[in-house]
């Protein structure tokens, strides 16, 4: 079966590169030729999975599976997990420290945002080990 | 690209290759914002399918091999009633004591019997978007200028999704261009085939654009000569006549092609103005992924500083702001009386001043139309790749690694090799 794979390491605190796993992905789907609207949602949907990892997690990676049919992005994390994934998933709930807010992330629209943005999401996060986000958007 | 380059005649480009003068010294790979350029037999080629008439190479060439092909003067002759229409920024190209009318009264007197100023198309435009595309819904936010071509002709290759964010308004030349020609026309009972417009252009992407026009059918102007090209006629002849007063400008004008001068004229609170193209992408990136929210107008400019950047002037951009910064000072504000605001939108809504015809994306990028094609493609690349070095030093004639590893897969790269890895192999076989 035809699919391609990539994976980009995002770090934590890294704000300055945050951003590059997402333009990175972008560039990709424009190459592949997929729909611009599509392409438009994917980087929407995968830069709020890369600065959350930013933010709130000790490091992690942003996998991208490509097949004719559908794209994938994974979002994989180490680091404090999601207490309450219900609550978190409420658009304006927010576990940002005031500094993160200051800079103007932390308005608790990321995950909201991401299942938006998907066609099938996914959320499991282990408490005090880590979150993993999947995200398929059909093509 | 050579000119009069048979393959890629249906892309006209302002922005060329002397080739005599090319050393083959990859400067211009690297600054080419669409990576436009390769190298093939020790030459700089320009790909006419991606250039968008930037002029980034224009500027950096050390050995001042790339040019653009502008009208020469002779042109002229074509016609029986010739308009000069000016860059405005022209006025900033000169010694800070010579005056607006001055400087005119030396271009008419070049052959023109008319000069026009860009004036009236600046207040046009800026009263059109205040007063109705942006009270209106009808164009997607934030809205993007449309008075820079290369920055249009970006947006078609690298950002599709936000063509529906481009205002649907000529730009102040052209719209100059089309009053200019309708009053001469009437004044003189002359054809409008038998008049001329020459816009004294500061800008290589305006010159493609005057042939391949955007947004428009056809434009109003007939031709674009270099304002480096006519700037030593304009010199010699200050001060040779009696000085005719010409000028009309306003401030808002002369502010509009310095950065940021449209925001401020529109009077929009939420807008930000990116000059240099670079920096250009790299915010056009951040409202592409919906980044910069609530944000009303984008004012995007491809040179430093604006049109005062352009390739084709010779003042220095910043230099030229000073200078302008000093005649605007000097300079009435605009005013619009309600009877001319409503002749405005009518020629607005009649389409004498809008965009008429669709901005088509241009999806260069894509590898192949079948996205199975493209993925096998894609995994070649990425195959090549882990067999490049990835210094993108270029001496391979592709400004990186990874254009390099795309031009064979596309097979548009059968010859050239990389050295790197040639000498890498070639010492480890003697050892």
């Amino acid at each position: 079966m035809d699919l391609i794979q990539y994976s980009f390491n995002v770090e934590k605190d890294d704000f300055d590169r945050a951003g590059e796993a997402s333009s990175n992905i972008k560039k990709i789907l424009r190459q592949l030729g997929i729909d611009g609207a599509i392409i438009r949602r994917i980087a929407i949907a995968t830069y709020e999975a890369e600065i959350n990892i930013v933010i709130h997690s000790l490091g992690g990676k942003i996998d991208l599976e490509v097949d004719p049919k559908s794209i994938k992005v994974i979002a994989e994390d180490r680091g404090p997990g999601i207490a309450n994934i219900e609550l978190a998933m409420q658009e304006g709930y927010s576990t940002a420290s005031d500094k993160v807010r200051e800079m103007g992330f932390g308005a608790g629209m990321g995950l909201p945002n991401m299942k938006k943005c998907s066609d099938k999401f996914e959320v499991e996060s282990v408490f005090g080990k880590g979150t993993t986000i999947k995200m398929v958007m059909y093509i | 690209m050579k000119a009069g380059d048979s393959v890629d005649n249906k892309y006209f480009h302002s922005v060329v290759l002397q080739e005599d003068r090319c050393i083959g010294c990859t400067s211009c790979l690297k600054v080419c914002p669409t990576e436009a350029i390769r190298l093939r037999d020790g030459k700089a080629r320009i790909i006419g399918e991606k250039c968008i008439d930037c002029g980034e190479c224009i500027r950096i060439c050390p050995n001042h091999a790339k040019n653009a092909v502008t009208d020469k003067l002779s042109i002229l002759q074509n016609f029986k009633y010739k308009i000069a229409i000016p860059s405005l920024v022209l006025y900033g190209q000169f010694a800070s004591k010579v005056g607006i009318n001055t400087m005119l009264t030396a271009l008419k007197n070049i052959g023109f019997d008319e000069v026009y100023e860009a004036t009236i198309g600046t207040e046009i435009i800026t009263k059109v978007i205040k007063e109705k595309i942006l009270k209106e819904d009808k164009i997607e936010r934030p809205l993007i200028n449309s008075s820079c071509p290369a920055i249009l002709r970006l947006i078609q290759i690298r950002f599709p999704d936000l063509l529906p964010n481009v205002v649907d308004i000529e730009t102040p030349v052209e719209i100059t261009a089309r009053i200019a020609k309708r009053d001469a026309a009437r004044r003189t009972g002359l054809d409008i085939s038998e008049i001329g417009v020459v816009f004294i252009s500061p800008c290589t992407a305006r010159v493609t654009s005057i042939r391949n026009p955007l947004g428009i059918e056809k434009s109003y102007i007939d031709a674009a000569i270099s304002m480096k090209e006519i700037y030593g006629d304009i010199v010699r002849n200050l001060n040779s006549s009696e000085e005719e007063n010409i000028s009309t400008s306003t401030r808002e004008a002369m502010e509009w092609s310095i950065i940021g001068g449209q925001s401020k004229a529109i009077g929009v609170e939420k807008y930000i103005a990116v000059d240099g193209i670079n920096e250009v992408i790299k915010v056009l990136e951040e409202i592409e992924t919906g980044r910069l929210e609530d944000l009303e107008f984008f004012e995007g400019m491809s040179c430093v500083g604006g049109c005062i950047g352009g390739p084709l002037t010779i003042e220095n951009p910043y230099i030229a702001k000073a200078k302008m910064r000093g005649i605007a000072q000097e300079l009435p504000c605009m005013e619009t009386c309600e009877e001319q605001l409503e002749q405005y939108l009518r020629m607005y809504e009649e389409g004498f001043i809008k965009l008429t015809e669709p901005i088509e994306p241009r999806a260069i990028m894509k590898l192949d139309k079948d996205i199975s094609v493209s993925m096998k493609k894609m995994e070649m690349i990425e195959e090549i790749l882990k067999y490049l070095p990835g210094l993108d030093c270029g001496v391979c004639g592709a400004p990186t690694c990874r254009a390099f590893a795309e031009d064979i897969v596309k097979g548009e790269n059968q010859k050239s090799i990389c050295i790197v890895k040639t000498m890498e192999n070639f010492k480890k076989k003697k050892i």
